[in-house]
């Protein structure tokens, strides 16, 4: 199958969106870390998916008749857009509820219900692809890989807010407060980096042995065809993605660049981790559809 | 319930690709698209045992047709006599059934931004024609009719055939319809 690019971006810009909004609800509702950014994140997480959303519909001959949709609730076009509208409200009422300072347990709550909704969303979106038609494609791995990889690229993008918020509080408390200030700050930011660096880095070695998974299920898969194997990924015309993209772009560059950090001080260093994990997000998506071949593809 | 449907005998196929042109004429496939294509299998083995046969592919009508479920719209859909169809004016475009086609029958249109597909030439089995590849097939390979009806005559072309003598393409649970005759005089049938 050719590259879908409006698809590409689709996905890419869906999983972005949900795995900063479930990074920033875990880090700030559940964690009780850097509140700051809540609102930020936030909005950020509905612009991607707006972004998301505007991508599909490029892919589509006739998105004018789109609502026809809207008879059919069981295919997974149908499901997609419903779970990105529901995230969407959900987010904006958290929105709300921020801006006229709900309780803490009333942000909690209606966060909890969108970080969950934003987990079922990306998987729904790599669950769109399972089809017995396509071998390299009919595996539950394809859709938690796609949860696994907006996980990295929420890390990545939160980790570029704290890095942002860090450098600013910096500069305000070499300026204006006091050093015990300064110290107490200082501390609860290392918390807070360390915790996302963890994660990240999980995240990171989860999407790792996910994509070898991945190469064993397309080695296994049934009617085998040159166009869908392993050697066409490792070492064909596809190990240009596979190990330029994919495994060094978008696996082993940031997880340095993340193990490296010990304060997230240099904005620069987690601004290229996110660039990269966007392009390893990109290389992905990209090998999918080039191994997505029919079991015959007559035409 | 009824399931219209091809079955094509492969032994009698010349590869003449006449059902290629005669579909493109009565149904104004354009150019770049294509509803019914004629593959050359082979030839294998070794001389002086080699064969060879054509394989004329287009819609398996299939009885669990996947690109039905997938369509978000109901464009896709199966008819009464369950030939899979296209509703062009329900069709967004998505290609999603071309994606779930285990054989890739479908067809982008890219003036119209729909997908196409073989239709069996609703239109003129609808006047009590047969569709244009058949009409036009020299070699007399092509028939069209109930397979799930005993008296039809494509239901007695298998029966003669024998079970050995009827292939069907990969199922994967969307269960084809459609049934290609060929024996082993022949050749060896491919999966």
């Amino acid at each position: 199958m050719s590259i879908q690019w409006p698809l590409v971006f689709f996905t890419l810009f869906v999983g972005l969106g949900c795995g900063i909004f479930v990074v920033s609800v875990a880090l700030t509702e559940w964690c009780g870390k850097e509140k700051q950014i809540r609102s930020i994140s936030s909005i950020l997480a509905v612009v991607a998916l707006g972004v998301g959303g505007m991508s599909s519909t490029m892919h589509l001959g006739h998105p004018e008749r789109m609502f026809g949709a809207l008879g059919h609730p069981t295919s997974g076009i149908f499901m997609e857009s419903t779970m990105m509208f529901l995230l969407g409200l959900v987010i904006i009422v958290y929105l709300l509820a921020l801006r006229r300072k709900a309780s803490d347990q009333t942000c909690k709550v209606i966060a909890t219900v969108g970080a969950l909704l934003a987990v079922v969303l990306a998987f729904v979106n790599g669950d769109a692809y399972v089809m017995a038609s396509i071998p390299a494609w009919n595996t539950i791995l394809l859709p938690v890989l796609y949860v696994a990889s907006a996980a990295v690229m929420g890390c990545f993008g939160i980790s570029v807010l704290i890095a942002r918020i860090e450098n600013t509080n910096t500069t305000i408390v070499s300026t204006v407060t006091a050093a015990e200030t300064a110290a107490t700050m200082e501390t609860a930011m290392t918390t807070t980096t360390a915790k996302i660096k963890r994660a990240t880095l999980i995240a990171l070695a989860i999407q790792a042995v996910l994509i070898i998974a991945y190469l064993m299920h397309i080695a296994g898969a049934p009617y085998p065809d040159a166009t869908r194997s392993v050697t066409r990924v490792l070492t064909g015309n596809l190990a240009l993605f596979f190990w330029g993209g994919l495994v060094l772009i978008g696996l082993i560059i940031p997880a340095a660049l993340m193990k490296k950090t010990e304060s997230f001080s240099s904005v620069t260093s987690v601004k290229l981790g996110l660039a990269c994990v966007l392009v390893g997000g990109v290389a992905f998506r990209v090998l999918m559809f080039l191994l997505g071949s029919s079991i015959k593809q007559f035409f | 319930m009824s399931q219209r449907t091809m079955v094509v005998d492969l032994d009698r196929c010349i590869g003449c690709k006449s059902c290629e042109v005669a579909c493109k004429q009565e149904n104004g496939v354009v150019l770049g698209c294509t509803w019914n294509k004629v593959l050359t299998v082979g030839p294998t083995g070794t001389y002086p045992d080699i064969e060879m046969y054509y394989l004329p592919t287009m819609c398996q009508e299939c009885k669990d047709s996947p690109c039905v479920k997938v369509c978000p719209t109901g464009a896709s859909y199966k008819s009464e006599d369950g030939v899979v169809l296209v509703d062009k004016e329900k069709c967004i475009g998505c290609r999603y059934c071309m994606m779930a086609c285990p054989y890739g029958v479908r067809t982008f249109n890219e003036e119209t931004k729909v997908v196409e597909k073989c239709t069996l030439c609703a239109q003129l089995q609808a006047v009590g024609e047969e569709p244009a590849c058949v009409k036009i097939c020299p070699a007399k390979c092509r028939f069209v009719g109930d397979i799930d009806d005993p008296s039809s005559e494509v239901a007695k072309l298998i029966k003669n055939a024998g079970t050995d003598s009827v292939h069907v393409l990969p199922n994967v649970g969307n269960n084809p319809s459609a049934r290609y005759i060929l024996h082993s005089k022949t050749a060896k049938w491919k999966e």
